[in-house]
């Protein structure tokens, strides 16, 4: 039997954009896209694509679908996953989703993969680098109705079943669930693999997919935000820096603890 | 050769080389340099990649990528370290002149396996008597039979310990006059009796990659690695490939520059002298304006000589104009780095000082500039003849 993987990859304004370069219109409420600095697939969609492309090499028979919602795609870097290996991609792109929420996210992205026909197995990131929300995997799985394994470190396929390693602060739970079923993912899965350059290659001969909400069904006011953003500021940073000196390292050692425990850090 | 890549294509793959050099190559770049440790870790990543085939044909198992892209990828892995970039430099050369030169068999029968980089190859022109007298080499190749035999010694050869095949410059003809016609270039395959690996040169720059002396002694050949087949054809076909060397080590001046540019625009604005940046303090505006200026012209000037190539022009004289001021700004901007980073520039704490030691290697590689500039004069008397 073939299985259906999709995986939900996110386009981010890259992490690592200088400070200097990250501006935010507080009127408007939005991030300012910083000018000649490219976004990036965010870096746990791209450790989701990861995971659908190892469960793909121990399945043997096997379709890896991306979908992403969003404005002003970037061909060349949303083509990554294509690139790594994945099948498939379906760009959902409308002005009227301009301003989705987590909940509209959720809504779109499950529609979207309810019409891709039977999906077994669905992967996210855990949480997008841009807001670190991680709402919009739990709003999939309660939409879709299945169950969601969140933070997997391992994935492994049984037969119509799918086992879990889930991280937690002082190790991991191991979770079986049957098919279909969400499991997001982080770091931990594993680094993602290189695309290669006839991966690009192959890549290039592509061309996603394009839905809009008709697509889908869905009209404006189904996606409009259920929450409300009152402000958006970058908060100002008033690090202050005292450098500790001593006799020597063993003295400088001892007047920095206890400077730190007089700031009751520790 | 093949199609023209596209914006989008050459972008991702742009992308992909400067994670590869940030995850793997960076990380390494100034121990290895300094130890003068081969990377061999990084072989299987750059085979997994593609990196061993970025221009052989698609027919061949190779990835078909034009010119431009080739120059993209070459200055990519120069700004994280320029050896790594001569590992898959002189293998280029040997594949190019297959591709044009090589007959369907040849073709056949090592491209794809030098596109994969189970064949990694080099170019063994240079002796210590003959370098830019590249027509001065006193390695013979004697026809025996089904076999040329090969007697004599190559200088400099850039992965002649790592690599496994070359395109061996040898003179079927010794006595030819003109001498260019007596030269024949060989696909030598290792191992092979009576060849060996000579002395590994100790180099100012271009650490971990190695540069060794070849010895031939009563080495054979078969006749099928005569390159096209054909007797006296050797010099032309190597001085072709050369000029896509150009371009190769032209990418990797403009690579090397752009990260001394980088570093120094990045120290300035950390560090303080006299209450404030050093960025702030004109003399160094003026020395981070002008080395941007420069490296943007050479970039373009590769672009240029690239472009030429893949749209099927001449461009001899693009690829020696490229080269040499690629490569002088190279060394200029290299020192300026130095200067922007005082004192600490010039320890091993920093990779400037290794962006500095790199920098005549592209002066000198691949025909120096002093060579270069015959080539572009000839060419300008030529164009402007009656
Ligand atoms: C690190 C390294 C790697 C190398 N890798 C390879 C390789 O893989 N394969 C290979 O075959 N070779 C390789 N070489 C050799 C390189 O191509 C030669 O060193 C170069 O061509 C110069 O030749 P030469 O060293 O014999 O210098 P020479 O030719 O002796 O030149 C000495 C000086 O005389 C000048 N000069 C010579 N002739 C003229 C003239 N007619 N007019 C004006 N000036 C002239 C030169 O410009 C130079 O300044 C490598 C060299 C180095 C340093
Ligand atoms: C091998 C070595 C040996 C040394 N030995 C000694 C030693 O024995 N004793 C000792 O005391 N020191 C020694 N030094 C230190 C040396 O004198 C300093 O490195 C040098 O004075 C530069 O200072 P810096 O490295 O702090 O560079 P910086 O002062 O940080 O300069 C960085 C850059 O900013 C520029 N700059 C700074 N201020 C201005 C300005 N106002 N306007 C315009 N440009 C400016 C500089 O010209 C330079 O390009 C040594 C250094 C080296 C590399």
């Amino acid at each position: 039997m073939s299985l259906n993987i999709i995986v939900c990859a996110k386009q981010v304004m890259d992490p690592e954009t200088p400070l200097s370069a990250f501006n935010v219109d507080e009127a408007a409420k939005r991030v300012v896209p910083a000018q000649g600095i490219p976004p990036v697939v965010n870096g746990f969609c791209e450790n989701a694509v990861e995971a659908a492309l190892k469960i793909k090499e121990a399945a043997g028979d096997a379709t890896i679908t991306v979908i992403s919602v969003g404005n002003d795609f970037v061909m060349d870097v949303m083509k990554k996953p294509l690139s790594m290996g994945a099948d498939q991609m379906i760009l959902i792109q409308d002005p009227a989703a301009e301003n989705l929420d987590a909940l509209g996210t959720a809504t779109v992205l499950s529609k979207a993969i309810e019409k891709t026909g039977e999906a077994d197995i669905i992967i996210c990131g855990q949480q997008a680098s841009d807001w670190d929300n991680a709402h919009v995997p739990l709003g999939i799985s309660e939409m879709l109705g299945v169950a969601c394994l969140s933070e997997a470190r391992s994935i492994d396929l049984g037969d119509g079943t799918v086992t879990v390693a889930s991280s937690r602060s002082d190790g991991y739970e191991v979770f079986e669930a049957p098919l279909p079923c969400l499991i997001t993912v982080n770091n931990e899965i594993g680094q993602p693999r290189y695309p290669t350059l006839r991966g690009i290659m192959q890549a290039s001969r592509k061309t996603p997919e394009t839905w809009t909400l008709n697509d889908l069904d869905l009209s404006e006011s189904d996606v409009s935000p259920a929450l409300t953003l009152s402000e958006l500021f970058v908060p100002a940073s008033d690090r202050e820096c005292q450098i500790i000196e001593g006799e020597d390292e063993a003295d400088s050692g001892r007047l920095l603890a206890l400077k730190l425990r007089e700031e009751k850090i520790i | 050769m093949g199609a023209q890549t596209s914006e989008e294509t050459r972008k991702q793959i742009v992308s992909l080389v400067r994670d590869f050099v940030k995850r793997d190559v960076e990380p390494i770049a100034n121990a290895y340099d300094n130890e003068d440790i081969y990377p061999h870790e990084l072989i299987p990543i750059m085979c997994e990649l593609g990196l061993f085939g970025i221009n052989i044909p698609t027919e061949y198992g190779g990835m078909g990528l034009d010119f431009t892209t080739f120059a993209m990828i070459f200055e990519e892995l120069s700004k994280g370290w320029m050896s790594v970039s001569g590992i898959i430099g002189t293998h280029h050369i040997l594949s190019y002149i297959i591709s044009v030169y090589g007959t369907e068999e040849q073709k056949h029968r090592i491209l794809p396996k030098m596109a994969k980089g189970e064949i990694r190859g080099g170019l063994a022109l240079t002796e210590s008597e003959a370098g830019s007298d590249a027509q001065n080499i006193s390695t013979t190749a004697v026809k025996d039979g089904e076999e040329y035999v090969i007697n004599g010694r190559k200088m400099f050869i850039s992965n002649g310990d790592n690599g496994n095949a070359f395109a061996l410059m040898a003179k079927t003809d010794p006595k030819s006059d003109p001498r260019h016609r007596g030269i024949s270039c060989f696909i030598f395959e290792k191992p092979t009796d009576g060849f060996k690996v000579g002395r590994q040169l100790d180099k100012l720059g271009y650490r971990g990659l190695d540069t060794c002396e070849l010895i031939f002694d009563d080495c054979r050949v078969p006749s099928d690695n005569l390159i096209g087949g054909e007797e006296g054809r050797g010099f032309g076909q190597v001085m072709n490939g050369l000029e896509t060397g150009r371009i190769n080590v032209a990418a990797r001046a403009v690579g090397v520059a752009q990260a001394a540019l980088e570093a120094s625009v990045t120290y300035s604005k950390k560090r303080l002298a006299f209450g404030k940046p050093i960025s702030e303090h004109q003399a160094i505006q003026l020395k981070l304006a002008e080395m941007a200026a420069k490296v943007h012209a050479a970039r373009l000037m590769v672009y240029d000589a690239a472009r030429k190539k893949d749209s099927g022009e001449r461009n001899d004289l693009e690829a020696a104009m490229a080269k040499l001021f690629a490569s002088e700004v190279c060394g200029e901007v290299a020192m300026e780095a130095m200067r922007v980073h005082g004192g600490v520039g010039y320890t091993k704490d920093l990779p400037v000082e290794r962006y500095y030691r790199d920098a005549p290697l592209m002066i000198i590689g691949e025909g120096t500039n002093e060579i270069m500039k015959l080539v572009i004069a000839r060419r300008l008397l030529e164009k402007y003849s009656d």
